[in-house]
């Protein structure tokens, strides 16, 4: 099978490290006293001009994307319904059912179905992908997910003419995940791509992490991976993808429409209200590092966004 | 001092829960620390312990006075300036990890987190007044400033203010509609709207009358 990799920078297959090879190399390094050079390491990076935009000529395409820790991947994980605890995630989701599982896919579509994560995995060749996630609240990792890009589902259900965005449902199952009522949130979490951004090649439907099948906390058995965007747009556990003709709701611009948008781009000249975009931790790392626009993504993705005001859009 | 034995050992003891009580907060970060067990995001760790150890003793100082004057514990005053100064102490670490951890003092992107957004500017606030109250908080200027240094140590209640209102706006969510894990800001500013209201002469003369009554 032809294993397509997409990454953020050019890595031949072999210089995958295998995970438990990458701990190993970490733990090293924090014995070694690295986290004391968080200060020195923040105070190289470069310093941004008044409007977040960074100096012509930074170095950020020198910066390190090396692959996040797979024990902070799955155990620093925003997923309320099971709790705020970004920590307290991973043992709260262990008894989650993610089997059996099935995603509705229906709307506005020629061949409404239901997918069986069976016939998901059947249907659609896997594929590792690694992508950096930025995290609305200023954090971010690199992840190599496994899974296939969401347009070749939509090729199988036909989106007709009418169809212009994809709604993404998660799953909300109060027995098994102890927020879900707590009446913080509107869940179900809902989510939604404008059709185009829906069948770019970047966007994927993920089913692993680390070549292993995800872990209940990252959102088993399916999830939605848009590395572009904010990653709270990404959503866990999917069991509808339906296509329709108007802006769906999403969760967060329902509850604070001022402070996330239905694009989320991330674009470090656009602030949150309450704190700067320009910036992000590297989970794992020391220090900040600049904030890239559309995460590193853009010759990707602007083709999407000409001619709109992303201050405006956002 | 011519105390029982027994009164001055009380004050001895509430001095050492006071004590006690600010340093466990470092002693146990410290602990964490060493041993790597400070999480994925450590600077953010770093930053939500030294913030709440920041508010609840803060929170604690300002309880002192209603609880002295309606059950009659003169012993308790002196527990204000300990609590009060390790406040300041977790507000000073809080900003010490924001602007030397994590932003490495770079100030063009410390300016870019300040401008425009009352988030930091309220949380820097409430850092000033209890440095200044910290600074105030000895013989010396008590002696000088007389009946102005007790208006000056009142400013407390609106460093407290300052500091749950950043803490609120800290919250991913809607403040509005409490959309969001509002939880422990809440109970902090729940706590601290109590405390207003025992200031006030109504409630604890009359609560001052229930509980002494003798």
């Amino acid at each position: 099978m032809d294993h397509q990799i997409y990454r953020s920078i050019p890595v031949t297959p072999e210089e995958v490290t295998p995970k438990h090879i990458y701990q190993s190399r970490r733990k090293f390094l924090k014995s070694m006293g690295v986290v004391g050079l968080g200060s020195l390491l923040a105070s190289c990076a470069p310093a941004l001009s008044p409007d977040g935009s960074l100096p012509a000529g930074s170095p950020t395409e020198n910066l390190e994307d090396a692959l996040t820790d797979y024990d902070a991947i799955t155990n620093y994980v925003n997923f309320y319904e099971f709790t705020t605890s970004k920590e307290g995630v991973a043992e709260r989701a262990q008894d989650f059912i993610t089997d059996p599982w099935s995603v509705e896919v229906s709307g506005l579509v020629e061949n409404p179905q239901t997918f069986s994560m069976e016939q998901l995995r059947a249907n659609y060749p896997q594929e590792e992908r690694i992508y950096r996630m930025r995290c609305v609240e200023g954090w971010s990792m690199v992840i190599p997910w496994v899974g296939f890009p969401l347009h070749k589902l939509l090729a199988t259900v036909k989106p007709t003419a009418e169809a212009r965005y994809v709604l993404f449902e998660s799953a909300l199952v109060p027995e098994q995940m102890d927020s879900a009522d707590s009446g913080m949130f509107p869940f179900p979490y809902l989510e939604g791509l404008r059709l185009d951004e829906a069948q770019h090649d970047l966007t994927l439907l993920a089913t692993g992490l680390y070549s292993e099948p995800l872990p209940p906390q990252n959102g088993a058995p399916i999830r939605l991976v848009v590395p572009w965007k904010y990653g709270f747009k990404s959503s866990k556990s999917l069991v509808r993808i339906a296509l329709v003709s108007d802006q769906p709701p999403t969760l967060w611009n329902t509850v604070a429409p001022q402070e996330y948008g239905f694009y989320a781009n991330v674009n470090p000249a656009v602030d949150h209200p309450r704190w700067s975009q320009a910036t992000e931790r590297r989970i794992g790392e020391a220090g900040r590092r600049p904030t890239l626009f559309m995460n590193g993504y853009a010759e990707e993705v602007m083709p999407l966004y000409e001619g709109m005001d992303l201050t405006i859009n956002y | 001092m011519d105390q029982k034995p027994q009164k001055r050992s009380m004050q001895h003891w509430f001095r050492f829960a006071a004590h006690l009580l600010g340093l466990l907060p470092l002693a146990l970060f410290s602990l964490d620390l060493l041993r790597g067990q400070l999480g994925f995001n450590p600077v953010e760790t770093a930053l939500q312990r030294s913030g709440r150890a920041a508010v609840v003793l803060l929170l604690l100082s300002l309880t002192i006075t209603p609880l002295q004057k309606i059950f009659n514990l003169p012993k308790l005053i002196p527990l204000r300036k300990p609590l009060g100064l390790y406040a300041a102490l977790y507000a000073g670490l809080h900003f010490i990890t924001f602007a030397v951890w994590d932003y490495g003092l770079n100030l063009s992107l410390i300016w870019l987190e300040f401008n425009q957004k009352p988030f930091l500017i309220l949380g820097l606030g409430a850092l000033l007044i209890l440095a200044l109250l910290a600074a105030t908080s000895n013989r010396f200027t008590k002696a000088k400033l007389r009946a102005a240094w007790r208006w000056l140590q009142r400013l407390a209640y609106l460093a407290a203010v300052l500091a749950i209102l950043h803490y609120l706006l800290a919250v991913k969510g809607d403040l509005l509609t409490l959309q969001g894990d509002y939880t422990l800001p809440l109970i902090a500013a729940g706590i601290l709207l109590i405390l207003f209201s025992l200031r006030i002469p109504i409630i604890y003369k009359a609560l001052q009358r229930w509980f002494q009554r003798e």
